[in-house]
């Protein structure tokens, strides 16, 4: 067994992207445009899953049903329609940008040895594990998207006040969203490093963003826990986007915007920081 | 025949053991699988108190009703998930050929497949509906009754698992069309039967095993009643027939690959 040579491991400024004398993204922009094509493939598989996307709101939009007394009534200040489409929007993004498989992927890299082979080429490995997740749901998150439209607007009829404008505005919040929860689902599997097995702890991350952020908006929680929640990663996930998508304001929208950036600033060092930690840690077995 | 069937018994439970066995050579790992599989499992806990803060029922259940029918399905998807994991990986064993392993075994067919593999996180289910359930304070009695109910569990989810797992002996995708049906099966299990109505009801009868075999037991649970006890029995004995019958049917279809495996 030969330890990795920590100059191999990854901390050259090229691996990063930015050593490159012209685009140093471009690199990135190939890997996208590879893995869309590819999935462009499959958007037969794609489609069957909107089975247990429909399910899931069907349950949703039955549930809500139920606890609304009247039409008119307001839960936390939304509508029942407004909840409804809430739910609908935070599962759409959860299925449509699942990030379940690239999280799984890195673990697998890690554990089985095959990232030895993907370190050493001339990108960094997470940025093209991103690069990869991004041409993914590319495909997937406007299939879902459509659906998830048509469903709604069968089931609960149009949402109310929603201004067209304000879509580019979204888009953009949903596209920020999407990358903060891959980088944080990067983050708990590059512990890969260390432990051997991270898929429990990625458990708990997904189960406290479905039921804090996917499920409910922040504003039904208790009082005292809303300020807490807004510092969690689930405000820029999955309440953030949604938010701004059934009952959009711009003071709102500056707000997540930036508390998005901040995140992902963190986040992208945080992951940079595991990697090139977790790299150094790295055994390489023969064979 | 009852030596051979004791024999057959004997064989399944050596095979789930060195399962848990060999999942047991990483103790951290193997721990961590099962106390955060309860801690996630707990954490749904959330939304429960949040909707009965909302309201005082939801779909007609209370909290306790709500929290046994969810340590019901916890506990039997828990089990199905300890004793037959492999039901879920059918669809791939037939389709690539990988049955070949099983067949020239000498013990049956499909209890060899079914026992062949245990998902460890499933024992953190098992005992997240186990503890859920005995906080809501059902008794002895309640208790086995409860028990019994899982083991109806285990086997109607593990069935329902096996039927759509052998239509892969004549069509292609049953992989998508099993891991759908089950978590749906799953998802509607985990909500009270009362916020569905009208024909939607009536298909979670029909379509998916998920009102006799998790909302019955959970009502009877809630209220003693004899007659639908055994209705329940009698729907998850017939369904298990159909479902091996339906696999040995298909098998008289299976194609041998040309794949060499070893099962040690």
């Amino acid at each position: 067994m030969n330890r990795c040579n920590r100059k191999v491991a990854g901390t050259l400024p090229y691996r990063y992207g930015f050593g490159g004398r012209h685009k140093p993204w471009r690199k990135y922009t190939v890997i996208y445009k590879s893995v869309l094509l590819e999935n462009l493939q499959y958007v037969a598989n794609v489609a069957l899953g909107f089975f247990s996307y429909f399910v899931f709101i069907y349950i949703y939009n039955r549930l809500w049903g139920y606890m609304y007394r009247s039409p008119e009534e307001l839960i936390a200040g939304y509508t029942k329609e407004q909840m409804i489409w809430y739910v609908m929007m935070t599962e759409m993004l959860y299925f449509g940008a699942n990030a379940n498989v690239v999280a799984g992927e890195v673990a697998r890299d890690i554990r089985g040895g095959n990232i030895a082979y993907l370190m050493n080429k001339p990108y960094h490995y997470t940025l093209y594990i991103l690069a990869r997740y991004t041409g993914e749901w590319s495909v997937r998150l406007p299939m879902y998207a459509v659906f998830a439209v048509l469903i709604g607007t069968a089931l609960v009829g149009p949402l109310p006040h929603f201004q067209w404008i304000t879509v580019p505005l979204m888009a953009l919040c949903a596209v920020l969203g999407i990358t903060i929860n891959a980088v944080f689902k990067l983050c708990i599997s590059l512990f890969s490093f260390w432990i051997e097995d991270t898929t429990p702890f990625q458990w708990i991350y997904n189960k406290l963003i479905l039921v804090v952020g996917i499920l409910f908006p922040v504003e039904i929680f208790p009082e005292i826990l809303q300020p807490l929640l807004k510092l969690t990663p689930i405000y820029t996930v999955c309440y953030g986007p949604a938010k701004l998508i059934v009952d959009f304001s711009p003071e709102k929208c500056v707000e997540i915007l930036a508390a998005q950036a901040v995140y992902l600033a963190v986040g992208s060092g945080l992951m940079l920081l595991i990697y090139r930690k977790g790299v150094k840690r790295l055994y390489v077995n023969g064979g | 025949m009852l030596t051979a069937a004791k024999n057959q018994l004997r064989v399944c439970f050596l095979s789930i053991k060195y399962n848990i066995m060999r999942e047991m050579v990483n103790k951290v790992t193997f721990l961590t699988n099962v106390v955060f599989m309860v801690l996630n499992d707990a954490s749904i806990l959330v939304q429960w108190f949040i909707l009965f803060r909302l309201r005082d029922d939801v779909g007609g259940y209370s909290l306790r009703e709500v929290l046994m029918l969810w340590g019901l399905v916890a506990a039997s998807f828990g089990l199905s998930n300890i004793l037959f994991a492999r039901v879920l990986s059918l669809p791939d064993l037939i389709i690539n050929g990988k049955l070949d392993a099983f067949l020239v075994q000498p013990k049956k067919v499909l209890l060899g497949v079914l026992t062949s593999e245990t998902r460890i996180s499933a024992i953190g289910d098992l005992l997240y509906g186990v503890i859920l359930v005995c906080l809501c304070k059902p008794g002895v009695g309640g208790f086995f009754l409860f028990l019994l109910f899982v083991i109806m569990g285990a086997l109607a989810f593990t069935a329902f698992a096996l039927l759509l797992g052998s239509l892969s002996f004549w069509f292609v995708r049953m992989d998508i069309l099993q891991n759908q049906m089950l978590m749906g099966m799953i998802n509607f299990g985990t909500y009270p039967d009362g916020i569905f109505q009208g024909d939607a009801r009536v298909l979670l009868y029909l379509l998916m095993p998920v009102g006799m075999a998790l909302w019955q037991p959970a009502h009877v649970m809630a209220c003693f009643d004899g007659k639908m006890f055994l209705a329940v029995l009698g729907y998850v004995l017939l369904l298990s027939v159909a479902a091996v019958a339906v696999f040995y049917r298909g098998l008289r279809r299976y194609a041998s690959g040309n794949l060499m495996e070893a099962r040690l």
